[in-house]
């Protein structure tokens, strides 16, 4: 059987790769900070395959096609078009895992969940960026979820913690004795394209950060609900972050790092989930 | 409300490099193989953000004007000049 050995999150904004070597000498420490931490956790997970949950930059799916969630199941996917990841992170081909993307898409149906599928991606930058700065071993297989972030009408939150759950379901429920961890990206709040672009809304922030960190979720379902439609858009890439809560058991996170990032038009956030047991562990105990 | 080809523009933009340099060279000619409303054209041949902005979706946004050359620091300019706008509408 496979287990959960890891849940993780981090921003993603592509100024990140645009201005890394740029930027302040300061706040890319900080980031570099933020990043670094969540790659050794990962390393120290050992884990044999990565689920990277994020948003579509408008690069695989349009307004005639856009599924509110995908899963990518094929032996590999590309990596990122945009020229500037391209300069940071040229690898044209990421290793997927098709058995797990196949069991995870039979576990999703079999409970009445209805994703698209696709044998092929292309990862841009909120998946890219993450795996790029944690320097995650580009040999590690990797199943994308792409959530549907940018355009409403979107997943609700209810619906992203029952994906979560579904999630480490199909985790617990595969045969072989893999080692999964969960990156959700993206977040916290930012505002792209709108009136209030570049407006950090570090209230949101801290709130979103006080109940993941509370961990119930209800109360967590609840303050989004409400909150996400009075913040900026960029912020709707917490769903990123509550599938990735919800897999680990919804048990609290430990934050590794949150600044506002003006220089990189996000709030940036850094953290690291505590993952309860699995059922079967929990039923014997 | 969503302008589907003035999407679809902006998103093939975002897909084909080679129509991005054709753009460059020539957008009313790029422009006048989509379905767009004269109103519309008029607003992009101008860069006028206030009529296109509430068309598209606000990525879709920042990726046309990001293809259209326009520094990212102005893009946000002229969208936070619409909210002092919107703010003086509505008193």
């Amino acid at each position: 059987m496979a287990s959960l050995v890891g849940a993780f999150a981090a921003s993603h904004g592509p100024i990140i790769a645009r201005n890394w070597d740029t930027m302040a000498a300061g706040h890319r420490d900080k980031l570099k900070a933020g990043f670094d931490e969540i790659g050794r956790r990962l390393k120290a997970c050992r884990p044999d395959l990565l689920v990277v949950v994020s948003p579509d930059h408008w690069v695989n799916f349009f307004i005639s096609n856009l599924p509110a969630i995908c899963i990518g199941i094929g032996e590999e996917h590309d990596g990122p078009p945009e020229p500037f990841m391209q300069k940071v992170f040229p690898h044209q081909r990421l290793k997927g895992h098709t058995a797990f993307g196949r069991h995870l898409l039979d576990t999703a149906l079999d409970h009445d969940f209805e994703p698209a599928l696709s044998h092929r991606l292309r990862l841009d930058h909120g998946t890219c960026i993450p795996l790029w700065r944690i320097g995650v071993d580009i040999g590690l297989p990797i199943v994308p979820l792409l959530v549907n972030d940018l355009e409403e009408p979107m997943l609700s939150i209810r619906r992203c913690l029952a994906w979560g759950r579904l999630l480490r379901q199909a985790i617990e429920s595969y045969p072989e004795p893999l080692r999964v961890a969960v990156l959700g990206t993206g977040g916290l709040s930012h505002s792209i394209g709108e009136t209030t672009m570049g407006w950090i809304d570090e209230d949101f922030d801290h709130a979103c950060i006080k109940h993941f960190e509370d961990g119930e979720d209800g109360r967590l379902a609840a303050f989004l609900t409400d909150a996400l439609p009075r913040t900026g858009n960029g912020a709707h890439e917490i769903r990123d972050w509550v599938i990735a809560h919800a897999a680990a058991g919804s048990k609290g996170f430990e934050l590794i790092d949150y600044f506002p990032s003006p220089e990189t038009l996000v709030g940036a956030g850094f953290a690291s989930w505590k993952v309860a047991a699995p059922a079967t562990a929990q039923a014997r105990s | 409300m969503t302008d589907y080809w003035l999407s679809k523009l902006f998103f093939d933009l975002q897909q084909d490099p080679k129509l991005a340099a054709e753009f460059r060279a020539d957008m009313a000619a790029v422009i006048d193989r989509y379905e767009i409303r004269p109103e519309v054209r008029k607003a992009l041949l101008a860069d006028d953000v206030g009529t296109i902005a509430p068309l598209v979706n606000a990525y879709l946004l920042r990726f046309y004007f990001q293809v259209r050359g326009m520094p990212e620091g102005e893009f946000i300019s002229r969208l936070h000049a619409l909210k002092a706008k919107e703010g003086t509408t509505n008193g």
